[in-house]
């Protein structure tokens, strides 16, 4: 996902800006003359600046050339977001499915998403979760969900 | 319908019928969660887990403590309302629970739980630095009337953190405004402490158990506390009521509580059970050793006790102007 | 005298020894394993110490979190997600070494010069303690901002690419920090109603995000890269005392630097971390091999950062005043145990903080060889196929975020900071920078407006006092030092029009 100096450095500018307006709506706190706003505005001139400077070109010579990788089709382009989209699952659907279900999908669409075979996929679906479930619940305490399949330990 | 059959129809929906009550007689048949709304290792995650050993030595189940941690205590507390009443998720809560709804941060105040039982208190103390000219409360508090607006500087916690309202509330109490003294805020009480040993402070109202270790290394001395009674921990420091005669006493205290609507028998073990655990010479000796105040009140108590808090820290509040509701 | 023998007794009990064995295999496995991180171990920790005896209890602390930190490098190196903050400051200088087929220098370097550096940590903390301590007590607020500006500069410093963008990053991150209710005002920032977010956004769920699932994305994205040649990994320690001999001075720098850094509360070895690579680069014969897999940088921030750790135990353990999370938590198990933290530990209790020594001394040099086997064993994962490798990250970043707080919403967050940094990385903006941003953006704020409310609106006094004064000059110097070199290289570039200009300057 490369995008040009101008879109990064015009992305950095509206961020700036964004932060800098609302910083500038928070209300000062009684007592303190440096109120909340002052370090979004900060910044948000910073960004600003950074993006101006980055949209045209400046500084770009200390940059070591980026290496190209091969163009994909949008199609495929769409993979990077499976990872996001697989943590956005596991947080939404724990609770309810239990951990086991969750980690399986989880492993089984993310090896597949980058090349495995679907018989190694699922192999590490069904080995991965009960060993990290172990370790945690067992070991270390941590709440993880049983949900519809609770672990028998 | 042959008599047998009748009676052990019978028999068995009396038994079905009962089967609740006993249910709750023998509560709890299985291991309890005792949500922690604060991180661990910290003081109250400290005070609920040795509450939690004792409970399970006291009921026979596992009481497990398990740390919710977030937006400063709202994501904990409201787990804890929000958890299903049947007297297997409880957890404790904090001072805070009386604070946050004045500031807009939150729907959910103390009437969204179940009091349990009061466990601690931890009043505001004054600490100076060792070279403080100030020998006294009362002489710290002349100087401080006797100062423009704005002139001392105090610290001990974050903006709108209870100690910040002990300070509101005890100028309010001497009759000054609640921003007489300029509130520097910290980043908990050890960086206040520490700037009050760097001489960056006049001085500060975090509690003792806080200051303790920078008091005993002689680099600071704490001049009150803003409590009904001497701590037992540190028996030489007077009350305020005693050193100037301000009665004034306000405090950062923890209890366990539930969601609302449990079982009334689940209650009444855990009051009792709360009630033992307190009198233990493990959680005295506990609470002694880190200083914490052995401060206790029953269900009904506790409960008393959160509607009194929640008004005065609403006063303090708004009278230090943070209140936005 | 009694004392230190008492301790050596206390220190050969069977439940400490297996406690200090135990928590050491743990710290090395959950600092290496991306996604779980230091703090992350030693939080988990506290429930069990619960049951332990309070040596034992202590001495879980101590050796996790030093080896912990260590093991934080390994899948640094190996697969540039780096297990702690601390480690990110290298991340991508140790991962150009194993690029190079150099893997086993760079895990080399960090092990050996972490357990020195852990070691003279630990004798200053025994024999300078009552010094550094003054010293530490003597930083107001003033002190902290210079030293808060001085390691954000370090962003700047070391950035491969352009500094323009190593700048935004850093910005970046401290408009991360400033989201949430923990700010000097009190007032909940860019928290768009999200009750999550009025505690902010922590650090390592950002952490875990931009490198680890960015990687994961970044997997994705681009064709496996080519297998790493067989190499057997030669001696691992062979090649240490080599480096030890021309990097002395380096080390023996960092090593300073992190002690100094780490005694002061607040500033950890997240900071000594980057403040001794940037000095590394700055004051090296060969700065533009920085950033192609080159060890000198690696000897004096892993040194750097393991000092850091013991130093920290000072403030910790003299005033109980934590110098991060980990010795935050480490002085409630202190509490907890009877072993307050204060005066009376050096005076009534002295043999247990004889023993705390020992056990600092004692896991450090533990580390050594638990560390060559986890070097060996860890090398394996480079030889997994990726395909497999990855999607068990993903899980551990999954449980990982989620353990500490129990909280779903830092599995979003970690998800949220994995396509932010997947897209930085792509444009050329450093990710460590960002972090670095994170880590130092509250204490930045909070200094500078606790220090302004304390000298009533009043620039002055910021440069009074005298050690502020230092820390000015110095972080003033470290910001106008890169312009000055540019507008000398300008003029000198326009002076002698007869030689080809140069463009970029580093290769």
């Amino acid at each position: 996902m490369q995008l040009s100096d101008r879109i990064t450095g015009a992305v950095l500018v509206s961020l700036g800006a964004a932060a800098a307006w609302g910083g500038s709506r928070l209300p000062p706190v009684p007592g303190q003359d440096v109120g909340p706003a002052a370090f979004p505005l900060a910044i948000g001139f910073g960004l600003v600046a950074c993006g101006v400077l980055i949209a045209l070109g400046i500084g770009r010579g200390f940059e070591a050339p980026q290496e190209e990788g091969p163009t994909h089709s949008w199609l495929s382009s769409l993979r990077v977001l499976v990872p996001p989209l697989l943590l956005f699952f596991y947080a939404l659907a724990s609770e309810a499915l239990g951990f086991l279900l969750t980690a399986a999908v989880m492993v089984f669409v993310a090896a597949i998403a980058l090349g495995a075979r679907p018989g190694s996929a699922a192999i590490l679906a069904l080995s991965t979760p009960p060993l990290v479930h172990l370790a945690f619940y067992k070991l270390l305490s941590v709440p993880l969900p049983a949900g519809l399949l609770p672990a028998p330990w | 319908m042959t008599t047998t059959t009748r009676r052990t129809l019978l028999g068995t929906g009396a038994a079905l019928a009962a089967t609740p009550a006993i249910a709750q007689a023998r509560w709890p048949v299985r291991p309890v969660q005792l949500l922690c709304p604060w991180a661990a290792g910290g003081g109250t995650d400290a005070v609920l887990r040795i509450i939690a050993s004792l409970l399970q030595r006291d009921l026979g189940q596992p009481f497990n403590v398990i740390n919710r941690t977030g937006g400063s205590g709202v994501v904990g507390h409201a787990a804890i309302a929000a958890a299903a009443p049947d007297g297997y998720t409880l957890g404790m809560i904090t001072a805070e629970i009386c604070m946050l709804h004045w500031q807009g941060l939150t729907e959910l105040t103390f009437r969204n739980y179940t009091p349990l039982g009061l466990m601690n208190n931890d009043p505001p103390g004054i600490q100076v630095n060792n070279t403080s000219p100030y020998q006294n409360v009362r002489a710290l508090a002349d100087a401080i009337k006797a100062s423009r607006p704005g002139q001392f500087k105090a610290s001990g916690t974050g903006q709108g953190g209870i100690w910040h309202l002990a300070l509101a509330g005890w100028l309010g109490a001497m009759g000054l405004r609640a921003d007489h003294v300029r509130w520097v805020p910290s980043n908990g009480a050890a960086p206040a402490m520490q700037d009050l040993a760097a001489g960056g402070l006049d001085f500060t109202t975090n509690s003792v158990p806080e200051a303790r270790a920078i008091i005993e290394a002689g680099r600071a001395r704490s001049l009150a506390v803003m409590a009904p009674e001497r701590l037992s921990a540190f028996p030489n420091i007077p009350t305020l009521k005693e050193a100037m005669d301000v009665d004034y006493s306000t405090g950062a205290w923890r209890g366990v509580a539930g969601p609302l609507n449990m079982p009334p028998a689940v209650v009444s073990t855990m009051d009792a059970a709360l009630k033992r655990v307190f009198d233990s010479t493990d959680y005295k000796d506990f609470l002694n050793n880190r200083g914490f105040g052995l401060v206790y009140a029953d269900a009904a108590g506790f409960g008393r006790h959160l509607a009194a808090a929640d008004a005065s820290l609403g006063d303090a509040m708004k009278a230090a102007g943070l209140a936005r509701s | 005298m009694d004392d230190l023998l008492e301790a050596f007794r206390l220190v050969a009990a069977t439940d400490v020894l297996i406690a200090i064995f135990a928590s050491a295999i743990y710290g090395l496995v959950v600092g290496s394993l991306p996604g779980l991180s230091a703090t992350m171990a030693i939080a988990l920790l506290v429930p069990v110490t619960f049951w332990l005896s309070p040596i034992a209890a202590i001495a879980t602390i101590i050796t996790a979190s030093a080896m912990a930190i260590f093991s934080g490098d390994l899948p640094g190196a190996l697969l540039r997600i780096p297990g702690t903050p601390a480690s990110a400051a290298y991340t991508d200088e140790a991962y150009a070494m194993t690029r190079k087929g150099q893997a086993e220098v760079a895990l080399g370097a960090g092990l050996w010069f972490s357990a020195i550096g852990g070691i003279v940590g630990t004798l200053s903390l025994m024999l300078l303690a009552p010094m550094l301590a003054e010293m530490a007590l003597s930083f107001s607020t003033y002190e902290y901002f210079w030293l808060a500006l001085l390691g954000l500069m370090c962003a700047t410093l070391v950035a491969r690419s352009s500094p323009i963008k190593a700048i935004a990053s850093m910005l970046l991150g401290l408009l991360v920090a400033c989201v949430g209710m923990e700010n000097p005002a009190g007032t909940p920032r860019f928290t768009f109603g999200i009750p999550d977010l009025l505690g902010g956004i922590e650090p390592i769920p950002a952490l875990v995000g931009v490198f680890a699932v960015s990687e994961v994305v970044g997997a994705l994205a681009s064709a496996e890269p080519p297998k790493l040649p067989k190499r057997v990994f030669g001696s691992i320690l062979a090649g240490q005392w080599l480096l030890t001999k021309k990097y002395q001075w380096q080390m023996w720098r960092g090593n300073f630097v992190g002690i100094i850094i780490g005694i002061l509360p607040g500033a950890g070895a997240d900071m000594a971390a980057w403040v001794s690579y940037a000095m590394s680069k700055k004051f090296s014969k060969e700065p533009e091999k920085f950033g192609t897999g080159h060890p000198e940088g690696l000897v004096e921030a892993g040194a750097s950062n393991n000092a850091s750790l013991a130093s920290g135990w000072v403030p910790s353990l003299l005033f109980g005043i934590p110098g991060d999370t980990i010795t935050a938590i480490a002085i409630g198990v202190l509490y907890m145990k009877g072993l307050n933290p204060g005066p009376t530990l050096f005076t009534e209790r002295a043999s247990s903080m004889y023993a705390l020594y020992i056990i600092f001394i004692l896991a450090n040099i533990i580390m050594i060889p638990l560390g060559l086997i986890m070097i060996r064993m860890a090398s394996t994962v480079l030889r997994a196929p990726r395909n497999l490798v990855m999607p068990v990250i993903l899980l551990l970043c999954a449980v990982g975020a989620f353990a500490t707080g129990a909280n779903l919403f830092s599995v979003m967050l970690v998800a949220v900071f994995g396509m932010l940094g997947f897209v930085m990385e792509r444009n050329g903006f450093p990710v460590a920078a960002l972090v670095l941003g994170i880590v130092m953006g509250n204490m930045l704020e909070q200094n500078f407006v606790a220090s302004l409310i304390k000298s009533d609106s009043d620039i002055l006094p910021f440069f009074e006092r005298p050690v502020s004064s230092v820390l000015a000059a110095l972080t003033i110097a470290a910001l106008l030092w890169p312009l000055g070199v540019w507008i000398f290289n300008r003029l000198s570039r326009s002076r002698s029009t007869t030689q080809p200009i140069t463009g970029g300057t580093k290769p």
